[in-house]
């Protein structure tokens, strides 16, 4: 027995010095699992790029952070199980995540309860930092990139928009009060609103409703699927160059040239991000991504890229992994990243819109809009 | 009251699984009340979601207190489980259950469509009223009610139906009354079961009452079996458990996920409690 204790002496020490240099737990809820898994893989993988720098030279004097990754599978109860785990079990300073807004909805008010600030990086509805005061989000809010695409079409001479928008969806629809809002703040004449379904197939009673009216614009507010959907069919009902499409966030996708082709040409969408931006820091992390991965960077990995820099900031600046000081820190980011200048608001919203950029369709593949 | 700190961080930590426990026991005993007839709905995610945004907005818009918006939730649900059951209940078997999966699609595309009822982005900002005490208590109170009408008359006709309808009724059984009544009873757990979850999660929106719960909800009596009430509670704590248990498994979580229950249906047909309720000769 004796000679045991002894023994156990050097190991108790290694844990105390272990110890001191502890990790920093931060977790993350993000759909890894189930159709919408391709939006989780893709922020996952944005947050393992950015950790390799940041644990490369560690935080508070050479701590590494821990990120737990719980997947939400897409689904409120889970995501909201996941939540509890991590703030609860894993003891985590910090919460990004969850994907979705409609998750968002559902784990703020958790996390937000055991005041862990939470950093939204792919959440785009109106109101969701007004869940509290430890809710952040990095994305910009549709409301905010909305008005430069539509201000971009104004230059081009449109007057007059019909607005389409899938309604069973809560991105889509929430993309379409902003669109509509933004529209009329603008002084576009709204001339018809239309929705259907996400998984509609047939568009045409919309669109020839829309042809007899004669817009200058058609404004889509839908995922990439029913958006390359509506497009192709415009173009066999003749809704030729002179109309000019504009697609929200969910238009801002590589699949849409690979889904509609030439129809999506001359369709434009703002973004935060663009693959090309010319940009020294985006085009590091471009090829760092590609190198990883093998494959190229979406928005959603650039935007949790920038997110997990900003929230390792915000613990090294805060001095301690405590949940509350972090809050404080993080108020005060100023940080310059893949998606250009960040500073929050003080209502915890993205600052500055001068990253985005507008997009357009021309040969099945998104170039800069002139 | 006050617990100690570890036992109140694991209570917090795991507090939305015990709730979707009782809550899922709740809809487990609303599948197990049309099986125990012989009659294969599929309405309940139907039922739970007139529970849940009927609840959800006498608390937002009316302001009412929970102990009126509780015992009121099933209301609106029972009244559509009497208004539709006069006209679907004649129809049985595979029939019926197409017809239910269709009333969860017309409410669905009501609620999308109605702005009051938040269309795609649902309600949020729900208050947390249910108490863990009120979900186990009314879970507890269903299954001795479900007992005590199982080892009563009620219940050997109800199982008379359920072996042969018609030898039922050539029995002096009224089919049809006993029918309606368990729509309506399982529209009343399924509501009220709808108003704890929806007043426990802060948000409900309208693809959570569709056609993927209703299947869910129906695993469950699969998995449990219907011998006695205990046995469709038995499947939903196992179906709700699963998926938290297995999270360790990460990327391969689904495919255990999918495994255990295949295995549990290919070697248990009859569910996992397969026993049936014993009653004393007549």
């Amino acid at each position: 027995m004796r000679f045991s204790r002894v023994v156990a002496i050097p190991f108790v020490l290694a844990s105390l010095a272990t110890a001191a240099r502890a990790e920093v737990p931060v977790g993350a809820i993000e759909i890894l699992s189930g159709p919408n898994a391709a939006y989780g893989t893709s922020i996952k993988a944005g947050l393992d790029l950015a950790l390799d720098t940041i644990n490369k030279k560690g935080i508070l004097d050479g701590q590494k952070i821990a990120l737990t990754v719980e997947d939400s599978a897409g689904n409120k109860d889970q995501a909201i199980n996941a939540a509890r785990k991590l703030v609860g079990r894993d003891k985590v300073v910090a919460v990004i995540g969850p994907t979705l807004s409609n998750e968002m909805f559902a784990v703020g008010p958790v996390t937000n309860e055991r005041r862990i600030p939470t950093v939204g990086t792919s959440t785009t509805a109106n109101g969701i930092t007004a869940i509290g005061d430890y809710i952040f989000r990095t994305s910009l809010p549709e409301s905010d990139v909305i008005p430069v695409t539509l201000k971009k079409a104004q230059a081009r001479g449109v007057k007059t928009i019909a607005l389409m928008y899938a309604n069973d969806d809560a991105f889509s629809k929430s993309g379409f009060d902003v669109m509509k809002a933004a529209a009329e703040k603008s002084g576009l004449k709204i001339v018809a609103i239309e929705s259907f379904g996400s998984k509609d197939t047939d568009f045409s009673a919309q669109l020839t409703k829309i042809k007899g009216l004669k817009p200058d614009a058609i404004g889509i507010s839908a995922l990439v699927e029913p958006v390359s959907g509506v497009l192709l069919q415009a173009r066999q009902l003749g809704f030729g160059k002179e109309t000019q499409f504009i697609g929200g966030n969910g238009s801002n996708s590589p699949k849409l040239g690979e889904i509609a082709g030439a129809a999506a040409d001359g369709l434009i969408v703002g973004s935060p991000w663009f693959i090309a931006k010319p940009d020294p820091i985006s085009e590091k992390f471009v090829s760092d991504f590609q190198a990883k991965n093998g494959k190229s960077p979406d928005q959603f990995a650039a935007q949790a890229f920038d997110a997990m820099f900003i929230v390792a900031a915000a613990i090294d600046r805060a001095g301690a992994a405590d949940s509350e000081k972090v809050r404080d820190a993080l108020l005060k980011t100023n940080y310059s990243g893949v998606m250009g200048p960040f500073t929050f608001t003080s209502g915890r919203d993205p600052a500055s819109t001068e990253g985005v950029v507008v997009l357009e369709m021309q040969g099945g593949k998104f170039g800069i809009a002139k | 009251m006050t617990y100690p700190p570890w036992l109140d961080d694991f209570l917090w930590t795991y507090q939305n699984v015990i709730h979707a426990l009782g809550i899922n026991g709740l809809l487990a005993l609303s599948m197990y009340v049309v099986l125990a007839v012989g009659q294969l709905s599929l309405g309940q995610a139907a039922f739970m979601g007139l529970g849940a945004y009927s609840s959800a907005l006498m608390t937002l818009k009316l302001h009412l207190p929970f102990f009126v918006v509780l015992p009121a939730s099933c209301v609106v649900p029972a009244l559509f489980a009497l208004a539709i059951g006069v006209p679907t209940l004649r129809l049985s078997g595979v029939y019926l259950a197409i017809a239910t999966i269709g009333l969860g699609e017309v409410l669905r595309a009501i609620y999308l469509n109605l702005d009051v009822l938040g269309g795609a982005l649902g309600l949020s900002g729900i208050p947390q009223r249910t108490e863990t005490w009120m979900i186990y208590l009314l879970l507890i109170v269903a299954i001795a009610v479900l007992w005590r009408v199982g080892h009563s008359r009620i219940g050997r006709a109800m199982e008379a139906m359920r072996e042969d309808p018609n030898a039922a009724q050539v029995m002096g059984v009224n089919v049809q009354r006993y029918r309606l009544g368990a729509l309506v009873a399982s529209a009343v757990l399924a509501g009220v079961a709808g108003a704890l979850g929806a007043h426990a999660s802060n948000f409900i929106g309208p693809n959570e009452y569709g056609f993927e719960p209703a299947v869910t909800i129906l695993s469950y009596a699969l998995l449990g079996g219907i011998g006695t009430p205990f046995a469709p509670v038995l499947g939903a704590w196992i179906l709700t458990l699963l998926p938290e248990v297995l999270r360790g498994f990460s990327d391969f979580r689904g495919v255990f996920n999918g495994l255990i229950i295949v295995l549990a249906v290919l070697f248990l047909p009859n569910g996992l409690l397969a026993l049936r309720m014993k009653r004393r000769a007549a």
